[in-house]
């Protein structure tokens, strides 16, 4: 991928790193794994499924014996981790009515633990106003209900995909330039080490391209 | 009209006929949008785990209901999980089917649930025989060298 500049390059491993938006996904039933698997797969994620809120809760490093053992634990592929050997999930999408822990649960359980940065989106087949509020209220980014469809997930996946470095596959045009300027990017590093996309547009009569321009990096 | 052309015809005519039925819905159609060359038997891999869990839900659901205390909150567990894949595969009859039966395990309702229980397997029945029968045309098709229409 040569679209970055070279200044970038020290942050080779954080690219890297950010190239696959990583879902976790949470339901018990095979069906649905299925199909969200392929729905996000659809849409240019990575894909993990999980077929409970424990099995989750493993995944992210969040069971009390692993949090006891984090410095043993590394016997999950380490190039994919980050420091302390936990895996790198970009957005948990659970179903909420799931035996044992509950989407609900298990949202509690992120939301209150060192990996609350995670969202967690939380999927229902049923349309219960107090059930939504109540996953709300408790950090959920979204409330889908199901059957998912693939223009509800690229509309949810959006904005997560664009802080992530340029893709070429996210087409970064707008339809309302009217010709008389262009399309600046800036790719910069917040404090959280993510690496943001931001678009501005100037008013200097430069052909507007399919491919975002790589002028005015700035790498804080 | 050839071969090909006149299977493609019975296809795009025999699925028109299971929508209009309502033995499908739109989901139908979202699965079939996400088969492609990459995932070329997607419908049939998820159909084919819809069937293998159906008969499952409909053997505990049958268990469930033989007992002599009735544990309704199972049963309407079942039923929840059956509405769930059912309508994850766009099987809008047997869709219904479950709705109604989760009412009567709300209302603790025996003669109700075992009334869905014969209903929802008759549907069931119904569109797993449609669907083995539109998948015979889709191989037919394929065979005489033809694609499946979009």
């Amino acid at each position: 991928m040569e679209y970055l500049h070279s200044d970038i390059a020290d942050h080779t491993q954080q690219r890297e790193k950010l190239q696959h938006f990583h879902v976790l996904a949470v339901d018990d039933s095979l069906i649905e794994r299925k199909l969200l698997e392929r729905l996000l797969r659809e849409s240019s994620c990575k894909v993990t499924c999980v077929d409970s809120g424990d099995k989750a809760l493993e995944y992210l490093g969040l069971l009390d014996s692993q949090e006891i053992d984090r410095s043993t634990a590394s016997s999950f592929c380490p190039q994919s981790s980050t420091q302390e050997g936990l895996k790198t999930v970009n957005l948990i999408m659970t179903d909420y009515s799931m035996p044992g822990m509950s989407g609900y649960d298990l949202l509690k359980r992120v939301k209150g633990s060192s990996r609350k940065d995670i969202p967690v989106v939380v999927m229902s087949s049923e349309n219960v106003p107090s059930r939504i509020s109540m996953c709300m209220e408790e950090g959920a980014e979204e409330f889908l209900l199901k059957p998912v469809q693939l223009s509800d997930l690229k509309k949810q996946l959006q904005p997560h995909l664009l802080k992530l470095p340029v893709h070429p596959k996210i087409d970064m045009t707008t339809s309302n330039d009217n010709g008389n300027g262009s399309m600046i990017i800036d790719i910069t590093m917040n404090n959280n080490q993510n690496v943001v996309v931001s678009k501005r547009k100037t008013m200097t009569p430069e052909p507007l391209e399919r491919r975002p321009q790589m002028k005015g990096l700035a790498v804080i | 009209m050839d071969g090909v052309a006149q299977l493609q015809k019975q296809l795009v005519d025999y699925t028109a006929s299971l929508f209009q039925e309502g033995f499908l819905d739109e989901q139908f159609n979202q699965l079939q949008q996400l088969q492609d060359e990459s995932n070329p038997d997607f419908v049939v891999e998820v159909v084919s785990l819809f069937f293998e869990d159906s008969e499952r839900l409909l053997n505990e659901l049958a268990k469930a209901l033989e007992l002599k205390t009735i544990d309704f909150r199972k049963v309407d567990a079942h039923v929840h999980q059956f509405k769930g894949s059912s309508s994850s595969i766009g099987a809008q009859r047997v869709q219904k089917v479950c709705i109604a039966f989760r009412n009567y395990c709300e209302e603790q309702n025996i003669e109700g649930c075992l009334k869905c229980l014969q209903q929802v397997k008759h549907e069931y029945s119904l569109v797993k025989s449609k669907l083995e029968t539109l998948f015979k045309i889709e191989k037919q098709l394929i065979a005489a060298g033809g694609s499946i229409p979009t």
